[in-house]
Parts: structure tokens; sequence; C-alpha cells
């Protein structure tokens, strides 16, 4: 057995029955429909959504989003796919204390995810949240603790955990072919150039921007933002580091040991797409366009890095994991699957490719979602575990921290906390718009 | 030059001259126009038989290239004129060439922000030519009458500053329809009208989502009518005052209703890609009934054409994942798909000619057996996404980055 099959078990058992005592299901029984819900009814939620509906144990009972079109389309497409009916919500507080669902999907950008997932939880939802976990660390932390205190399950769609080439590739890593590992190197490449502002807008008519913006700040509405822009908005998101960093990150936690970095370093800027423009008339993004991190851990050193420019030419994979040791450097990588590549160039290659259930977005999500029914149904933590994302998710978002503060930060892993630095500490939370309040932790 | 200085080469230069103007003559009696995006019968089908649809190996003659700027904007031939639009350095052109030769003859262009949102951004309507005037609809709302002789503006709106127009996501893509004295965009929840020769206000719908497609002409209950998509639904109003006739609510994910309308008798066909699907109603009392609905025919923006009781179409979403389809009218079934990623079409003589998204183009007879490419050329670099267009003997297609690309396909040259 490998020591992180061990672990697993251990934590399985650690959770033990305390955290499944209270709460009953509300009356599924085992092989029936879980009563579920989805907040945030866009693209990828409503992807999470068919994936549900197809696995066969969900019944829709409700939508919620503040956009009122993107709301009638996805109760449409339900009712289409399997005669739903599902209820439909602006406000996903009135929408839990009505509905009383037993599953809630969360696929809001990152800003809305702490709130509704905490509510849910206590409420008695298990609960199936996109990456990263949160904005800011301590909306994680308290998310997490939410999930332990109230004994739900909380899967994050980290597929990559779950997908069979990234099976595979641990498998191969932790069979020792590739030697002592040292270093990680986790990267991706755009293409993209000078970035002009675009004006704003008013919000597409039946969109509660207000309500989008919720928790963070009201920016006037720009057409980049939405559907998806909000991702390089760094009020709402963490930009490229937070989107598809942390899909790397948590390779890297899955693999190591390790439960944190002890130091962590990040740079970069907008040195292609230029200062960031945000005023009343028009507004650019600004997220950085070019950003190096290095996560620096007691065994090995972790580095990401990402140009919104220029592609990845010179290389023959565009986006991943290199993973350093003395015997090769294996490649984990998306639609071009695994490789190994020995340091003897005598020795053998090793690859597997990618086997996607879903080829058009290139994911797995249909395994992440039938691994959280069914831990579910055997009181188990499921593969992308909040403990698990939490940990991976709060990477980026130091990450992020140490690239507005402009310096490296010691970090206690333990304790969740920035060691002798004030300033930095200041930011592993942030203050809410009223009447919105940051979860305690 | 004075007349007796003529030397040898220039005589027998005059001479081709003349012997090419009579092959022009001859060829264009099976030829017509492309005044307006889709064509003279805003259908995709141009009347012309008399073309090539069978090349040599190194593909059709290219007649001539040219640079028109970033966008999907189709082009429009008009009396020996084509116009193309796009979007050059922070602004849209508007440029005319000689259709036959390239020779660029004016531009004309206003200011206008790119909107790369999740593509190359530019404009996505087409110019529409109607007698001495070409009308042009920016992706913000700026309308543009211009004089088709030498560009100049006869007049010039801004209908978001002036009239507070939304402008949808994606921005205005749909063409502007010449209709009697009106010109019809799609602006608003169901249309918006200004007077062709003053540019002023005529009628306008209700504040709402427009859609991405271009007004579409019909007759219902004999009267002048036009369908209109917005993020909901397709809607038939009154061309002459904008009254609300018929409505079939049609939600598509990110309000991206972008292809035309097919009408026949009272019988409507609408597709949408996201994910939405295509249906058939037929309109009773002013009220549609579902014929057929189904969500394995998704025409994402380029309209699919009918022919002979088929239409053929590409579905799914701007990938290489689309495919070719060829679907029953009646039915809303396929009768076959075509592995050629995502691409779009135009047809002629009973064939399609078909422009896939990587710049191959292909010619196959429409026939609900097969789908059996009898010439194929790759024609353009980059990314293709709009329908070819098929004038006086003539294909011109085009790509995002604005490479224009004009093929001569006249038969017996």
């Amino acid at each position: 057995m490998n020591p992180n099959r061990r672990r697993f078990l251990n934590t399985t058992a650690a959770l033990g029955a305390a955290a499944w005592a209270g709460t009953p299901l509300w009356g599924a029984p085992p092989a029936g429909k879980f009563r579920t819900a989805l907040i945030g009814c866009g693209w990828w939620g409503m992807n999470i959504l068919r994936d549900a509906l197809a696995a066969g144990r969900s019944k829709v009972v409700a939508l919620c989003d503040v956009h009122a079109h993107a709301l009638e389309v996805s109760a449409e497409e339900v009712n289409d796919l399997s005669g739903d009916q599902p209820k439909k919500y602006r406000d996903y507080r009135e929408m839990l204390a009505k509905e009383k669902p037993e599953i809630v999907i969360i696929a809001t950008p990152d800003h809305w995810h702490a709130l509704p997932a905490i509510a849910a939880v206590a409420a008695g939802a298990h609960v199936f949240v996109e990456k990263p976990t949160s904005h800011t660390v301590q909306e994680s932390r308290a998310m997490l603790n939410a999930a332990t205190a109230a004994g739900r399950v909380v899967q994050v769609g980290l597929h990559r955990r779950i997908g069979p080439h990234h099976r595979e590739a641990m498998e191969f890593l932790r069979s020792g072919k590739v030697g002592k590992i040292g270093m990680v190197r986790l990267f991706v490449a755009g293409r993209g150039g000078t970035e002009t502002p675009a004006a704003n807008a008013k919000p597409p008519l039946g969109m509660d921007w207000d309500a989008w913006c919720g928790p963070a700040p009201l920016r006037p509405f720009n057409p980049r933002m939405h559907p998806g822009g909000w991702r390089n908005y760094l009020d709402y998101a963490n930009g490229t580091l937070g989107d598809w960093g942390v899909h790397w990150l948590d390779q890297v936690m899955w693999w190591t040991e390790e439960k944190y970095p002890k130091r962590i370093f990040s740079t970069g800027g907008r040195p292609v797409s230029g200062a960031v423009v945000a005023n009343e008339k028009e507004a650019t993004t600004d997220a950085p366009d070019t950003q190096v991190a290095v996560f620096e851990f007691e065994s090995f050193t972790a580095t990401w890095e990402h140009r919104r420019y220029a592609d990845n030419p010179t290389e023959r994979h565009g986006v991943g994991a290199y993973f350093y040791g003395t015997q090769g450097v294996l490649h984990i990588g998306w639609r071009d699957g695994w490789t190994f590549y020995p340091t003897d160039k005598n020795a053998p290659q090793a690859h597997g490719n990618p086997r996607f259930d879903n080829e058009k977005d290139g994911h797995n999500n249909p395994p992440l979602w039938r691994d959280f029914i069914d831990a579910i149904d055997h009181k188990r933590r499921p593969a992308a575990d909040i403990e698990l994302a939490h940990r991976s998710s709060v990477l980026p978002m130091l990450g992020m921290l140490s690239y507005k503060l402009g310096r490296s930060i010691q970090w206690d892993g333990a304790k969740e906390q920035i060691i002798g630095d004030a300033a930095a500490n200041a930011l592993l939370r942030r203050d809410y718009r009223a009447p919105w309040q940051y979860p305690k932790i | 030059m004075p007349a007796n200085s003529l030397d040898f080469n220039t005589a027998l230069r005059r001479l081709c001259l003349l012997w090419m103007s009579a092959l022009i003559f001859v060829s264009t009696l099976s030829a017509e126009d492309w005044p307006n995006y889709l064509g003279p019968r805003h259908d995709g089908i141009a009347a012309e038989t008399n073309w090539l649809d069978r090349w040599p190996d190194a593909g059709p003659t290219v007649a001539w290239r040219a640079e028109v700027g970033v966008g999907f904007s189709a082009v429009t031939v008009a009396k020996g004129r084509l116009f193309a639009l796009g979007h050059r350095d922070g602004r849209e052109q508007v440029q005319c060439f000689d259709a036959i030769t390239g020779k660029s003859i004016w531009k004309q262009d206003y200011a206008a922000e790119l909107g790369a949102k999740f593509y190359e951004g530019g404009p996505g309507s087409t110019p529409t030519v109607d007698q001495d005037r070409v009308y042009v609809l920016s992706r913000w709302g700026d309308v543009l009458c211009l004089d088709v002789a030498q560009g100049k503006i006869h007049w010039q709106r801004q209908l978001a500053r002036e009239e507070e127009a939304r402008v949808p996501g994606w921005g205005l893509n749909g063409s502007p329809l010449i209709h009697g004295q009106l010109v019809i965009l799609n602006i608003g929840a169901a249309g918006w009208a200004l007077d062709k020769t003053t540019g002023k206000t005529v009628w306008k719908s209700a504040d709402g989502e427009a859609g991405y497609s271009t007004p579409l002409p019909i007759t219902w209950r004999g009267q002048p009518h036009v369908v209109v998509s917005s993020d909901s639904a397709y809607s038939a109003v009154d061309a002459r005052t904008g009254t609300a006739a018929w409505s079939i609510r049609w939600l598509t994910r990110y309000g991206v209703n972008a292809a035309s309308a097919i009408v026949r008798g009272d019988e409507v066909f609408i597709s949408s890609g996201y994910s939405k699907g295509a249906g058939l109603f037929r309109i009773r009392e002013g009220e549609p009934v579902e014929v057929w609905r189904q969500r394995q025919f998704r025409n994402q923006f380029s309209s699919a054409v009918y022919l002979d009781g088929r239409l053929y179409g590409f579905d799914g979403d701007s990938d290489s994942r689309a495919k070719l389809k060829c679907v029953d009218w009646k039915t809303g079934e396929a009768a076959w798909e075509h592995e050629l990623g995502f691409g779009s079409l135009t047809a002629a003589a009973g064939k399609l000619i078909v422009l896939t998204a990587g710049g191959q183009l292909l010619v196959a007879p429409a026939s609900p057996k097969s789908f059996q490419p009898i010439a194929r050329a790759k024609v353009l670099e980059g990314r293709c996404w709009t329908a070819p267009v098929l004038a006086n003997g003539r294909i011109y297609c085009r790509n995002a980055a604005g490479d224009l690309v004009c093929l001569d396909v006249r038969a017996g040259r």
C-alpha cells in the first residue's frame, strides 16, 4: 500500500463517528434521488448539473442565479433533459430555506463560494463546489470548518484528481521510477497582447449586478467581466494562478506527503497587457499577464509560471506539471496526457493518453460526481475532499498575496498564519461589502 | 497618351480587354449581385448556375486578395463593386473595391472598440447596398448611410448614445435590412427602424437584449413583416410599424440567437448553438405551435440553408467537434452528418459551397444521401467563421484577421 493511500484511510477513520453521528439525511434512501440545487447557472454549473442528471441520482429541485436569463435557460434545459421542474431563485438563502436541498452545487465566481457553501452545509446539504475553494484564505478555512462541523461531504471540482491519466501518472510517480524528486515546475501559456480598455456598459437586462458583486466590491459592469471574464478581475478571482494554477498545484499536493509550503514568493505584472484601467467609463482586466510563484517545501521546491502571450512554442508541452527526479522528468498535461522522459537516453519513455469523459471540454467531471455520490452513500471522504482542496486552493491565494505585497512570506501552515508580517496576515481575509459579513473562523 | 502613338503591346492589351469584357457579359447572363447578407432572397442561396464546381489540384484561380480588417462581416457585391467591413487600429473601416480586379475604390471609417471577447472581435454585421447607398451597422450602435460612388457619409447615427440603444454582450451583429423606405436593425427586444433617407428613428421595439441575427423579411397574413431575434425569442413584427405579430420563445445561453430564421409558408425554423438545438414551429392564429424540437442541430451563428425539403448547416459551437448535418425539414431528423469541424456554407445550383473554420473550401451536391465533395481547395489560413459569397462567377472568402480572397470560378472562360 502506498503511503498516500494509507494516509487517506487514516484521515477517513479520523473523521470518524463524531462528524457523521448527527444530522440524518432528509429521508433520502441510499439508492434514491437526492434533492439537488444549483447555485450559479452558467456554463460550468450546467456542465456539473448535466453530469449529475446523467448519474441518475439527482432530482433537480432548484436553480439559483442573479441573472434571470441564465436561470430561465437552465430551467428549460433541465426540464428537457429530465422532466424535472426546478424552482427558480435569485437568493440562495431563500432557496435553502424553502427547498431544503440534500445536495447543493456551487458554480459561482470565486468571491461567491464561501457564503453559500457555509450556509448549505449548515442547512444539512452536501456540497459540490467549484475550484478554487474561495477567494481569500480564511474563507476557505471557514468552509472547511463548517463542513467538518456539519459532517457533510464537500467535494471540490478538482477533476484532475480523478482523471485516468492523472491517476496513472501519479502511480508512476509513486512507483519510484522518476527517482528522488527535488523540483516541480507548473506552467501555462496563452496567446495575447496589449489590452485596450473596454467601455463600461449597462449590465444585461435582468441581471442583478449588485447581487453578482455581492460581498466583493461593487464595480461598474464591464462586458468583459461576464460571462467568464471575472477570472481576470482580482476583486472576484485570482487570475490565471487561481484558475489554472490550482489544478496543477493540486497535483503537487496530491503527490507530496507535506501539507503546506514554508515560504512563498511571487512576482510578475502586466508588461504586455499594460497598465490597469478602472474608472467610471472604462476598464481593463487587472490580473497579471506574467507571473512566477515559488513554493518552497521542506523537501522540494515547486514553481508556477504563466504568460498570457507568446504561447509555448519552444516546448513540447503547453500546460501542466514537470516533476524533476533523479531518473528523469515526468510531465502531466492535459490533452497531451502524461509522459516520462528518462534521464538515461537509452531507457524507454513511458506515456499515457488522456481519457476524458467530456471530450469537448476535456475533463473528467462525471467520475468526480460519481465519487461524490458514492462518498455520501458510504459516509466517506470524497476524492477532492474540502480538506485536501483547501490545502491546494490556498496556494494560489498565498501566491497572489505575495504578488500584491511584493515580498516573500513565511507560512506557518499549521496555524495558517504568516510569520511576523501583520500586513500580510491582514490579506488572508478582506472586509465584505455590507450587508455581507466575512465568515468567522 | 495620344492615339497615334499606340504601340503593338497596347493594342494587344486593348484587344484582350475587349475580349474579356465580352466574356464577362456572357457569364453575367446567369450571374447576379449579392447586395446584402445572405443574398438577394435572404436565404443564403445564389441563383448562379454557370460556375466551376470542379477545380484543378491547385484550386480555383485566385483573382485578387485584400486586407479588410478584423471581424466576421461577409462581403456584399453590387454593380461591380464589393463592400467589406473590418476593424483596424481602433476604427471600423468600410472598404469598397472593384469586385473583379480588387482595386481599392474608397474607404470610410469611424471610431470603434475592437470588442475581442473570447475571439478576435471586430464587426459582425455586413454592409447592405440599396441602389446608390450602402448602409452599415457597427458593433456599438453606429449606423451610417454612405454613398456607393465615393463613400461619402449621407447621415450617421450613434443609437447607443443618442437613444440609449442597448448593446448586447458581443455587440450588434445583425446586418441592416432595407425595407421600402426603412433601414431595419436588430436592436432592442424586436427591432428598430430608421428612415433610410434621413436616418431618423421611425419605430423601435421595447428595451431588450437584441439577438445577433439579421432581420428577415417575410409576408405574414399578406402584410410585410420582419423576423428579429432577441436573447430569448424570434419575433415577427410589422415591418412598417414594428407592431408585434407573433413570437417564439427561444431561450439560448448567453442570449446568442444568431442564425437567421428560415420561413416557409406558415412554418418557421430556428436554431441556436450553446446546446440549444433547433425547432420547427407552425404559426396558427398568431400562436406558434411546436412541430418538432431537438437539441442535435445547433446553428451557432451561420445560418443553415433550405434546399428541397432539407436543411444543411453546421451543428455545434465553434470548435473541431462541430459537424455538417443534413436535417429533414418536416421531422427534424438528421439524414446524415459529416465530420468537418466548424464552418459555414452557402448554396448555388443545388450545390453546397462550404468553408471550414480552417479555410478549406469544398463544393458538394446538396443531397439527403450523403456529403460527397467534388471540389476542394485550401483558400485561407487562420480562423474562418464567415460564410463564403458567390457573386458573378466569383467566390469571396474571408477570415477573422481580415484576409479576403476572390476566387474566379467563372465557367466557360
